[in-house]
């Protein structure tokens, strides 16, 4: 008995010093804030009690309902997309061929380069006449030599397998001895019908899509709550980018623990790769994928940073996210700080993530089992 | 021992008595390292002799949200910097000491001691100020065969001048125009327009408004003025120093930036075109000393304000090409008259604050996001995604949210 309360009395010992960090730096400043929510608190006046009016604010405030769209679609589009793109690229990683550390670390590298870093690289590659413009510009150009390319690829492929079907030989449609014949085949061909002027790059206007300065929304004109701002759509193609990595090495660790010997039988019962995957491979990873959903709809639901860094470079209403609307109302141009609006939005914000993890747990779990 | 401890006691107890510390908050980037040759080539060993140092803190990043946070928790410097845009923010905070009777602000250019008057206090001692100014690179002028932009100009002359220069190749342009009110604002000044009415009010649909926006979007639509980051750039003097664009319209803050990344280009600067009006425009940026109300050494922050405002100090920024100072007496100075394209860009900037409609880099408590609806409809228009009225219709009605709101 004496030995369990000192076992006890030891346990909170150790854990003081987290809970004193956890009282001074989370109860205490969130315990705070839902209290500022209440109030016209401005930093420099002592706080007078408001009531509910700083959240009826919200949502007659123009910003914010922006930032709640983009937000929510954020967090929607950006989790889908990486989680089934992680997916696959585990799935392909998880495979035993020479070099394979080589791509696993190379895909990994993403993941620990400074968002901050990344961020401005994007912004470059977005720019009107960025990266992103020029090879869309470049393909265009070179788009009858490619399809020549590709005709030729396909044709002689066909051809070789047709002919050793012949032959009684079985060649499947891919067969990778074929394939380099074929591919030599198709250069050469291409080189000469270049050379010989037949097939010449197209001369096309030079593309000038507006990634960054705009209001314009994919699909444009539709209903506001569905429309997602183009410069929005630049940030999710970023994102996916640089978060699909950390998210693809949980899904190859959970990949590892699958037996062998499911896919073995499996494939001796005659199921191919994609069932392979549909039927095994998702089922077995089914936790994993609750807790990357889990991770990403938090992450995705308060991105703060690359908004924060694409600054000036695009619309702030059409980048807005509600972690930037709470900043963006703290320190708002010459007036003082709006801290009690600011702490509303903030609340509107973590009761929001809750919300949605919580519904996710319903959904996943149910689904699950 | 005993007698030494007593001796290194003493000491302390004397020049704790005596020694004064200050602190200066201000900007990073090259501010701290100006501030130190400040003090030890000019005003260090006098303020030292009366027992008063200076340390200085810079606020990198966000200096408004570093100064908020400073300023509320108590942390804030006895002397900082009030930038000119956000300036009614932080003197409403009450923080801000008025000088009323502290300080004598006559010998200070009239201008900027009104912009840091609030219900007739004066809060901030400008330290320096700048105006914008036509920079343009001669080789391109000379090449072109096409005269110099000059202070007769006209924005017809002077956009034809432009239209001229840029005929020489596809990659050369007139000039950059940045789609946002910092600099453009300068051209709907020259038209007599005014951002504020006595009620507060902006109107956009203003047709003295429209005619800068139609005259500034159209020089981009037709290919003669490019926005900077169309070429990669990050603001006009990045394009100046490409050598591909022959004029740049910036503050004195450029030459600096030239000197490092440009040196053999070869300019000259005059004054801003005549607009519409008869009369050319121009913003006025400014950043100004204020002083803590908290300060415990306020005497001592009070002298250090002196000092570092004072004449000496301001001609020895002047002569290093820093800034453009705010006392009047150093108007006919012996460095603006020196020949070399520096001094004469100085001296065309310091004129600019008197010449034609000038108005401060100011927006009343709305503060810079006042122009975040007007830059949005700048850019939509350059890059043909709206008309001129489209866009500014829609401006207007976030402005006026804007505008409702901070009241």
């Amino acid at each position: 008995m004496r030995t369990k309360r000192a076992d006890t009395v030891a346990a909170y010992l150790f854990l003081l010093p987290f809970l004193v960090l956890l009282l001074i730096f989370f109860v205490f400043a969130t315990g705070r804030a839902v209290y500022f929510s209440f109030t016209d608190y401005d930093l420099f006046r002592p706080p007078n009690w408001v009531g509910l009016r700083n959240y009826a604010a919200l949502f007659a405030d123009a910003l914010f309902l922006s930032a709640l769209r983009n937000s929510i679609l954020f967090a929607v589009i950006v989790t889908a997309v990486q989680t089934f793109l992680a997916l696959v690229m585990a799935a392909v990683l998880n495979q035993r061929v020479r070099g394979i550390g080589f791509f696993r670390a190379a895909f990994y590298m993403p993941s620990i380069t400074s968002s901050v870093v990344i961020t401005l690289i994007f912004l470059w590659m977005f720019q009107r006449r960025g990266l992103i413009n020029y090879l869309t510009e470049t393909l265009q150009r070179h788009l009858p030599v490619l399809l020549a390319f590709l005709l030729v690829l396909i044709a002689v492929q066909v051809v070789q397998v047709a002919w050793e079907r012949r032959s009684a030989l079985p060649a499947t449609w891919t067969d990778p001895a074929l394939f380099v014949v074929s591919l030599l085949v198709a250069f050469g061909a291409t080189w000469l019908l270049v050379t010989t002027g037949v097939v010449a790059p197209r001369d096309v206007a030079p593309v000038d899509f507006i990634w960054l300065q705009t209001r314009d929304t994919i699909p444009s004109g539709a209903p506001f709550w569905l429309s997602v701002p183009i410069p929005l759509a630049a940030i999710m193609i970023q994102n996916v980018f640089t978060t699909i990595p950390t998210f693809m090495l949980m899904y190859l660790a959970a990949l590892q623990d699958v037996p062998k010997s499911h896919y073995e039988a499996a494939s001796i019962d005659g199921a191919n790769a994609t069932q392979q995957f549909l039927r095994i491979t998702i089922p077995s990873v089914a936790p994993v994928t609750f807790l990357v959903l889990t991770l990403s709809m938090i992450g995705t639901l308060q991105m703060f940073d690359q908004v924060a860094i694409f600054g000036d470079a695009a619309p702030l209403r059409s980048v807005v996210t509600l972690a930037y609307f709470v900043y963006d109302r703290m320190f708002p141009g010459a007036q003082t700080p709006e801290v009690g609006f600011a702490a509303a939005g903030a609340m509107f914000l973590a009761v929001l993530t809750l919300v949605v993890v919580l519904l996710q747990r319903r959904l996943v779990r149910s689904e699950g089992h | 021992m005993r007698r030494i401890l007593a001796i290194v006691l003493a000491t302390a107890l004397i020049g704790g008595a005596f020694a004064q510390q200050i602190r200066i908050m201000g900007y990073g980037g090259q501010d701290p390292a100006i501030l130190v040759r400040l003090l030890d080539e000019v005003i260090g060993a006098e303020l030292a002799a009366e027992g008063i140092t200076l340390t200085y803190e810079p606020l990198e990043g966000d200096y408004n949200a570093a100064l908020f946070n400073a300023l509320s928790a108590g942390t804030a410097a006895d002397i900082f910097y009030i930038p000119v845009e956000t300036a009614p923010g932080i003197i409403a905070t009450g923080k801000v000491l008025a000088l009323d009777g502290l300080f004598d602000t006559a010998p200070f250019i009239d201008s900027l001691v009104e912009a840091y008057t609030v219900d007739g206090s004066v809060y901030g001692i400008a330290k320096d100020f700048n105006t914008l100014a036509i920079h343009y690179n001669t080789d391109l002028f000379d090449e072109a065969g096409v005269a110099y932009p000059d202070a007769s100009d006209t924005w017809a002359t002077f956009a034809d001048k432009l239209r001229a220069v840029a005929a020489l190749d596809a990659d050369v342009y007139g000039t950059c125009f940045p789609a946002g009110f910092d600099r453009f604002g300068a051209f709907a000044f020259a038209t007599g327009w005014q951002p504020f009415d006595a009620d507060g009010h902006t109107d956009l649909l203003d047709p003295a408004f429209v005619e800068a926006v139609t005259w500034y979007t159209d020089l981009v639509r037709e290919g003669v003025a490019i926005q900077p980051s169309d070429i990669g750039q990050g603001w006009t003097g990045g394009c100046f120093a490409t050598d591909d664009v022959a004029i740049a319209i910036e503050g004195a803050w450029m030459l600096g930036f030239l000197r490092n990344e440009a040196p053999n280009l070869q300019y000259g600067t005059t004054f801003m075109p005549i607009g519409p009006s008869g009369e050319r425009g121009n913003f006025l940026y400014t950043v100004a000393y204020g002083i803590n109300t908290d300060s415990p050494n306020r005497a001592a922050a009070l002298r250090v304000l002196e000092a570092i405002t004072g004449p000496a100090a301001q001609q020895w920024v002047l002569e290093q090409g820093l800034a453009i100072p705010s006392r009047t007496a150093l108007a006919d100075n012996p460095f603006f008259l020196e020949g070399t394209p520096e001094a004469i860009a100085n001296r065309v900037v310091f004129e600019g604050a008197a010449d034609g409609h000038v108005l401060g880099f100011q927006f009343g408590n709305i503060g810079t996001d006042w122009m975040t609806p007007v830059n949005d409809a700048l850019v939509a228009i350059m890059t043909g995604q709206a008309t001129v009225d489209e866009a500014l219709t829609e401006a207007q009605r976030d402005l006026n949210a804007l505008i409702e709101r901070a009241r």
